[in-house]
């Protein structure tokens, strides 16, 4: 039974892959850019938008409204992950690691704390941005439940503090599309509050101050997925 | 053309991932897989074989390479990570009630 399935399913990918590189190898190698949009992007961008990154620019300025609604969809999965795992009691993953892992730990993490706030901050500047910055914050959570055991994780960086951080992110982004419009212009668009030389941190409009909120929204929703999933995979009486 | 070839080949790994695994967890690695090899198929097929599209004052625009597809991916990795998560909430849950990750007994189960 299973063997004459295996063979079928072999026969439809094989039959599936024909077509498709049939189909592929009819497409052109390079694709004519005449009428694209990257030459509005790549020739305005930098006076329209003060950001040096351009897929920055386009994510955080051109499409702004889509970034809203990607940060949207991860807040619907952050919620239906807490609906469905939701629990009274603390969950015990570990009681931590060693004596050595521990200390190696209490010098790295402000580091990489550092290291978050700096690929989140220089969003406009170099490769990076929000969502790369938010998941390296988020990284924090989970050393903290596994080198430290998930009851300092509980005690340093509750879930209510997750939470907090989580909303107020969603709600900078959306703050700033609002004064957009109360401004007299378009929701999201580019408010000019950060006006300083392109190509200096405090410049390219209101980017800097969205890719903060997503950050802190990316990094709190990784930490409260993360602290969602973990299982009682100790028992209690175990004493390291 | 390369490019085409190994989309072709990481795209059928993880349908057939889908098609045949009898378990829940190794479906999901599947369609990841076949996430992974549409976003690279998408970005091998925009590259024009420039720079990347961050300027720091010596690059001319003419240089570099078309950053919306770009951003384009890394919307859609963003929603694979989503997905995937929540994916991986519902077979854990399943898990719990069920005690398997089966999709056949699974579904044996919630007949009965």
């Amino acid at each position: 039974m299973s063997k004459t399935k295996h063979i079928f399913a072999v026969l439809i990918l094989s039959l599936l892959g024909i077509t498709l590189l049939v189909s592929l190898s009819k497409l052109p190698n390079q694709f004519e850019y005449a009428n694209s949009i990257y030459h509005h992007v790549v020739n305005n961008s930098i006076t329209e938008t003060g950001s040096l990154n351009f897929v920055t620019a386009i994510l955080y300025d051109y499409r702004a409204y889509d970034s809203l609604g990607e940060s949207t969809i991860i807040f619907g999965a952050v919620s239906g992950i807490v609906l469905l795992l939701s629990r009274k009691t603390l969950p015990v993953s570990s009681h931590g690691l060693s004596f050595i892992v521990k200390r190696t730990f209490g010098m790295l993490t402000p580091f990489i704390f550092l290291f978050g706030i700096y690929i989140i901050t220089h969003g406009h500047l170099s490769p990076g941005g929000g969502f790369q910055g938010g998941v390296i914050l988020g990284a924090i959570s989970i050393i903290f439940s596994i080198v430290y055991g998930s009851e300092f994780d509980y005690k340093r960086y509750s879930p209510t503090t997750k939470t907090l951080l989580e909303t107020s992110g969603a709600l900078l982004f959306i703050g700033l599309g609002f004064m957009g419009i109360l401004l007299g212009g378009n929701f999201l668009m580019n408010l000019n509050i950060l006006n300083a030389e392109v190509g200096s941190l405090l410049s390219a409009g209101s980017i800097p101050f969205i890719n903060i909120g997503i950050g802190f929204k990316i990094g709190a929703g990784l930490a409260i997925i993360f602290y969602s999933m973990i299982q009682k995979t100790f028992k209690e009486e175990v004493d390291l | 053309m390369i490019n085409n070839f190994v989309f072709v080949v990481l795209f059928l790994l993880g349908f057939y991932a889908i098609l045949v695994k009898k378990n829940l967890i190794k479906m999901v690695i599947g369609l990841n897989i076949m996430e992974g090899s549409i976003f690279f198929w998408f970005i091998t097929l925009t590259d024009r074989g420039k720079m990347i599209p961050i300027v720091n004052g010596t690059q001319v625009a003419s240089q570099l390479n078309d950053p919306v597809p770009q951003a384009l991916i890394l919307t859609g990795i963003v929603i694979g990570a989503s997905t995937s998560a929540f994916l991986l909430t519902l077979i854990i849950e399943l898990d719990k009630f069920t005690s398997s990750t089966n999709p056949d007994q699974i579904g044996g189960m919630i007949e009965d």
